[in-house]
């Protein structure tokens, strides 16, 4: 069985530049395409944020899909199941907007869409191989693997610094 | 009538006994879970039915089985099956019908029902209602047609939400509270500002500082309803939203350690071994306040039954405790949070307001101003969350305290 894959966040890449942001708006807009994502009311809504933290450091957030997922056991009205790749979706038609998953997500990644009254989160992008924000980002600050893949190039990585340190 | 037998028993197909049952099938695959429940209906969303009155929804867009989290697989749901008495020694709960059901792992989850307070002559005419159940909401949907004014006691978020179904329904709706301001348990008046005008822009009628005295009726049912002040309303259908009481009484007699709920310890269980209990019906402890307490929410009963569950699947786990208040919703447009500890009149705290054009905030710290106890969010309750999970945790806040004030808090605040 393949590993199911994650999002990484490496923040030591991330330079604020948004690309993410941009294209995960547009792929959650009607056309898929940038101008007519701009074009679109209401605007399509980026799931993933990119916070700042003084005095220079940039946090991409997007959904953890975390295991014992808290929006989806507080949901009072039954939108959020997690689906067979692993994926914790809300279903737009069962949401009511009532916000308890904004209330209980302690990563601050569950979006209101106002106009429709409803909740918004990733959904890991269902029609790409990579999630759209993972494949706009310029900096690789962004990764999408398995967890021992990318644990395996984090330890290359750091075998290769060492060595370099170590050569001077 | 003979006696049956089930590995787990869960008492109430509400919100903690299907998270129960739900966790417990996790943890453990071949073990016989049956539920008994009084209600006719399968398990559903309670928080749902105003969506019955108001006509959004049907009753079966509302059902459990299949939404969110609740697989249903393996569990026997015994609708219409009251428990009336519990034989610990004898690992068995009595139904009303005489049926004994033995058990090895037993969770006691039966809930609450409203309270009607007993000072008020004539709650029991017809078109007097308590919107708890899928029933209630079908027969007050059922009255709608010959009601032109509807009489809504109490001032908390049921009967805000029952309030705005009917609104929708096209009747005209007054809301009797006898508290200074609605929605008295989640935040002070001065904290209700916002919310107030909201629900007076949306053309809710609120009396308060009144209370109601008695419901007048004739044989087409309620006719109005006369307050303490005098006035009369004419009214066709009343709804009483003045608090919930434990469902308790069958366990007169059982050796359960009852005080105003069922007692349960810090894993879920009860003093008697195999007896667990969860949701509305169990006084659990509040992290924050550190003092017991019973809640209904259902966000709450769910949390404590899967912790209930995994208990009796074998898998210690103790459970965090909840805050009193803990809430999040939106009426008339207005979504708000309160979490924690709101009501600030008696007691010594730090507290930060800031309001702005259609947003409202609170938080309130410990005396020394160390860390974050509670919050009141109207308006914009963006990261709502990251606030709860301060709170809950008892983080040390003078790290983040300017970011917590000024509104600012994220998660990369708490990463490194």
């Amino acid at each position: 069985m393949s590993q199911p894959k994650e999002i990484f966040v490496r923040t030591d890449r991330c330079v604020g530049c948004r690309s993410c942001i941009n294209a995960c708006a547009v792929e959650h807009s009607e056309s898929k395409t940038l101008f007519g994502a701009v074009m679109q009311t209401p605007r399509p809504k980026s799931r993933v944020y990119v916070e700042w933290v003084a005095p220079d450091r940039k946090v991409p957030l997007v959904c953890r899909q975390c295991e014992e997922a808290p929006c989806m056991h507080a949901c009072i009205s039954g939108a959020i199941h997690r689906d067979d790749d692993g994926v914790v979706r809300t279903d737009s038609d069962k949401c009511i907007g009532c916000w308890t998953c904004v209330m209980v997500c302690p990563y601050g990644v569950i979006g209101r869409h106002l106009e429709e009254h409803k909740a918004y989160r990733c959904d890991r992008c269902p029609d790409r191989d990579v999630p759209a924000c993972v494949s706009a980002c310029p900096t690789g600050a962004l990764i999408y693997q398995s967890v021992p893949a990318y644990a395996k190039t984090v330890r290359q990585n750091a075998s290769h610094e060492l060595v370099k340190a170590e050569r001077g | 009538m003979g006696r049956e037998q089930s590995q787990y028993v869960i008492v109430g197909g509400s919100a903690a006994g299907m998270a129960a049952a739900q966790a417990i099938r996790e943890k453990d695959p071949t073990g016989t879970i049956t539920v008994i429940s009084e209600e006719p209906d399968a398990p559903y969303f309670r928080p749902l039915i105003p969506f019955l009155v108001s006509g959004k929804k049907q009753a079966h867009e509302m059902v459990l089985e299949g939404c969110g989290p609740y697989q249903a697989a393996g569990i026997t749901v015994n609708t219409g099956s009251r428990a009336a008495a519990l034989d610990a020694n004898n690992h068995c709960i009595v139904l009303e019908d005489g049926t004994r059901l033995g058990y090895k792992k037993i969770l006691l989850a039966t809930g609450s029902r409203p309270y009607v307070p007993p000072d008020i002559e004539g709650a029991d005419a017809t078109g007097v209602f308590a919107l708890r159940t899928l029933d209630d909401a079908r027969r007050m949907a059922a009255r709608i047609d010959q009601t032109e004014h509807a009489v809504m006691l109490g001032g908390g978020l049921l009967n805000l939400k029952a309030a705005f179904a009917l609104l929708e329904r096209g009747v005209k709706v007054t809301l009797v509270v006898y508290s200074p301001e609605v929605l008295s348990q989640l935040m002070d008046p001065e904290d209700a500002t916002l919310i107030r005008k909201a629900l007076d822009d949306a053309g809710l009628a609120i009396m308060t500082g009144v209370a109601a005295v008695g419901i007048q009726s004739d044989a087409t049912g309620v006719t109005g309803v006369v307050l303490n002040n005098g006035r009369e309303l004419a009214s066709q259908m009343v709804c009483i939203g003045k608090g919930v009481r434990p469902n308790v009484e069958f366990l007169a007699g059982s050796g359960i350690r009852v005080t105003e709920g069922i007692e349960a310890d810090r894993y879920t269980a009860t003093n008697l071994t195999g007896v667990y209990t969860a949701g509305d019906v169990a006084v659990t402890h509040d992290p924050v306040a550190g003092t017991p307490i019973m809640t209904a929410l259902w966000t709450n009963a769910v949390e404590m039954g899967r912790c209930a569950g995994q208990n009796m699947a074998g898998l210690k786990t103790a459970y965090c405790g909840t805050f009193g208040i803990l809430n999040a919703t939106q009426v008339a447009n207005e979504p708000f949070v309160a979490m924690g500890i709101v009501h600030t009149k008696d007691g010594d705290y730090e507290i930060h307001r800031k309001a702005a054009t259609g947003s409202y905030r609170k938080l309130v710290f410990d005396k020394n101003g160390d860390h974050l106890i509670g919050a009141v969010f109207v308006g914009d309750i963006t990261n709502a969350g990251l606030y709860r999970y301060v709170i809950r945790e008892k983080m040390a806040t003078a790290a983040i305290k300017r970011q917590i004030i000024e509104h600012t808090l994220h998660y990369g605040h708490f990463s490194f």
